[in-house]
Order: structure tokens, then sequence, then C-alpha cells
């Protein structure tokens, strides 16, 4: 039987309750506690040192506890996987020498959260787009057509990779103009890296919890403007996983 | 530390949702995103095994081009001399007719998908993938 351990999710103000009914990673998944110094507390939850943690199950678990309270209360998320000894290094290597770093970054978070905005092309309307738009590709569609299979390789090695390079500049161009829409609402923004090759958008964004229907609007206004092109989507609030950074992480 | 941002539908719609809609979502997250801890703890750190895969990388290559190719093959635009947009919109709508559209059920099926379907296909490839491999945390 393996040892046991503390699996931590994040740092909170001291001052929460932690729902009986939470539970986090592992199988059967344990309950969550808080560990509490000063003026901060630790969400962790007992985990088994010898069982590999990332099954689908443990992702969501993570994640979900980390939004739920990320509603609530300012939270600062650790990135999952993070394993200590015991509850005692918990507080003595994690908590302690850092607690002042982290009660700033809470009061900096008090009343804020996360968003997440994606969008994805309708891959229907964004090729015939780019066919109306682009001479070239038209015609390689139009030689494709009339070559056999193995002699149009190259000509469709061609023309993906002008739909790529296409779909790329409208990329740019769509992120562009939705940093543009949710900037005045928002505290802070981001622009996350595709995540797929149809990808418009993916902006993360830190807005006061006042401004949420602000937010909301704003998207919404943008996706109606890009009815039929992209389809949007708008998640949160999230932990803000986007906006916080260590030391280490900062490359200074 | 410091609070700052990391590294630099149809109708009118949008989807809503508290988190992510598949794991995929997740995955971008939560693997890669927050506080490291190694940036903090060093001496009681556990390296536990984490079973997982990178999913937030998207190259293009040659396969993803004649990927492409072939998506835009499959438009049908032949049914007027001038492809105009939205008769591509009309005919994808449509699902094709069907008569001498090249592969209806394959327009059915982007016409069907939403996003959250999407999601879903990602994360049974995740899940297949997962058992058999690992990343190293840093």
């Amino acid at each position: 039987m393996a040892e046991s351990a503390t699996y931590i999710y994040g740092v909170v103000p001291q001052d929460i309750e932690v729902d009986e009914e939470a539970k986090g990673v592992g199988d059967p998944p344990a309950p969550i506690t808080a560990i509490r110094h000063g003026k901060i507390a630790a969400l962790v939850s007992d985990v088994s040192a010898g069982r590999p943690l990332g099954t689908p199950k443990d992702l969501y678990a993570h994640e979900q506890l980390l939004n739920a309270t990320a509603a609530e209360v300012p939270v600062l998320p650790i990135r999952f996987g993070a394993v200590v000894a015991g509850r005692d290094a918990v507080v003595e290597e994690f908590l302690a020498p850092y607690h002042d770093e982290f009660v700033a970054a809470l009061n900096e978070l008090e009343g804020r959260c996360q968003y997440v905005i994606k969008g994805r092309f309708v891959e229907e309307t964004v090729l015939g787009e780019i066919l109306t738009e682009n001479p070239e590709a038209a015609q390689l569609r139009e030689e494709i057509s009339t070559l056999p299979e193995d002699a149009a390789r190259d000509h469709r090695i061609r023309l993906g990779e002008i739909i790529n390079q296409s779909i790329e500049a409208k990329r740019d161009a769509d992120t562009a103009a939705m940093w543009d829409q949710v900037e005045p609402v928002t505290v802070m923004q981001t622009v996350r890296p595709p995540s797929h090759e149809l990808d418009a958008v993916h902006i993360a964004v830190l807005v006061e919890n006042s401004r949420q229907d602000d937010l909301d609007r704003a998207v919404e206004d943008l996706g109606r403007k890009w009815s039929d092109q992209v389809e949007l989507s708008l998640f949160g609030p999230m932990a803000p996983y986007d906006f916080i950074v260590s030391q280490d992480q900062d490359g200074e | 530390m410091t609070v700052q941002p990391v590294g630099s539908r149809p109708g009118g719609g949008v989807q809503k949702g508290s988190s992510g809609n598949g794991l995929a979502d997740v995955i971008d997250t939560i693997l890669d995103k927050g506080l490291v801890i190694d940036a903090y703890v060093s001496v009681s750190l556990i390296g536990i095994e984490i079973l997982s895969i990178d999913a937030r990388i998207v190259v293009a290559s040659v396969d993803t081009y004649l990927r492409f190719a072939e998506a835009t093959n499959r438009l049908d635009l032949t049914k007027s001399r001038k492809p105009g947009l939205p008769e591509v919109v009309q005919t994808a709508m449509s699902g094709g007719g069907g008569q001498q559209a090249p592969q209806p059920e394959q327009l059915e099926q982007l016409k069907e998908r939403s996003p959250l379907e999407a999601a879903g296909d990602k994360l049974s490839d995740f899940s297949d993938a997962i058992p058999r491999q690992s990343r190293k945390e840093g």
C-alpha cells in the first residue's frame, strides 16, 4: 500500500468554508479540506502517492473544484498535479514562506474572475470565403477536380497551405476584433494559442464580477455580427488560470 | 507572484458554460496554466506520475493541408459558375441536396456537429491516448 500524500488545488482566503460534499482527485475521490495559515488557506485532499494521476475524472475534479470556488471567492489555482509529502509540508513549505505574496495576489483578485472566449470557424463558410477571396485557391480546386488523385497531391498540398494561411490571417483579425470588443469591459486580457486549426478566437479575460453581464453582452454583440461564420462560446466564471504568474514562470 | 496575463453560432447565439465544453478545454487550462508548485515547494514535493497528453499545440502539417484541400473539394460549388458565399452556405445548410453533391453524408455531419459534440470527439481521442502516454512534469 502506497503512502498517502497531499494534493494541492489552490490557495484561498482563510475565512472560507469547504463544502463537506466537495470531492477531489483520486479513486475513490477524496474529500476536500482546507489547511489554514494566517490569512490564507490551501484547498487539499489526500492522495495515494503510488497511483498516477490524470484520468479524465481527475482532471474534471481539479477544474470543477477550482471553478466552483472561483464563483464564490478569489482563488489562486495551482497547475494540475501538485503533490507534497503531507499536510505539515503544505504549511511549512508553501503557505508560510509565501503568505504575504499570496495575500497580495488574492487581494488583487478580490471581486474578479476569469472567462474564456472561444470561437471556431464554421468550416464550410470559411472555406467558401477563401475560395471567393483567393483566385489561386479557386483555380487549384478547379484543377484538382480534373486530375487523377495521385497527380493532384502537390496541388492539394498547395491549396491546403493557402487555406491554412488564410485562416491564420482571419484568426488574427477576429482575435483583434474580439480583443477590442471586450477590452472596455474587462480588467485584463490575454490571447491563448489556438487549440484547433479552425480556431477563430481564443482569449482569456479577467473581469470584475459586477461586469459579467457587460462581458456577456459584448461577446454576444460580436457573435451576432459573426453569425454563420464563427461559433462562439463564453466559458466562466472560472479560476484565473491565465492571470497568475509566479516569479519562475515570469522568466525573471 | 503577480496577477497579469500569461504570455501575451448561428443567429448570434453564444454558447455558455461554467467551464470549457470538453476534456480538451480542461487540459488546455489546468495542465498548462495556474501556479507551478515547483516554483514554491522543493523539499517535500512528490513527483507523482501524470497521465496525460499535450493537447494545446496546433502545428499545421501536410496532413492539415490535405485535410483542408479535401474539405474544400467537398464543397459543392458546381451548381453555379460563380461560387458566391451565400450559395456555399445554402448548400451546406441543405445538406448538399443529395443528387450531385459529392458527399452529402459528410456535409450532414459537419452541419450537425455542435462544438460540444466536436469536443466530445476529442475527448474520446484523449481517453484512448491516456493509458498509453505519459508526460513528465518539468
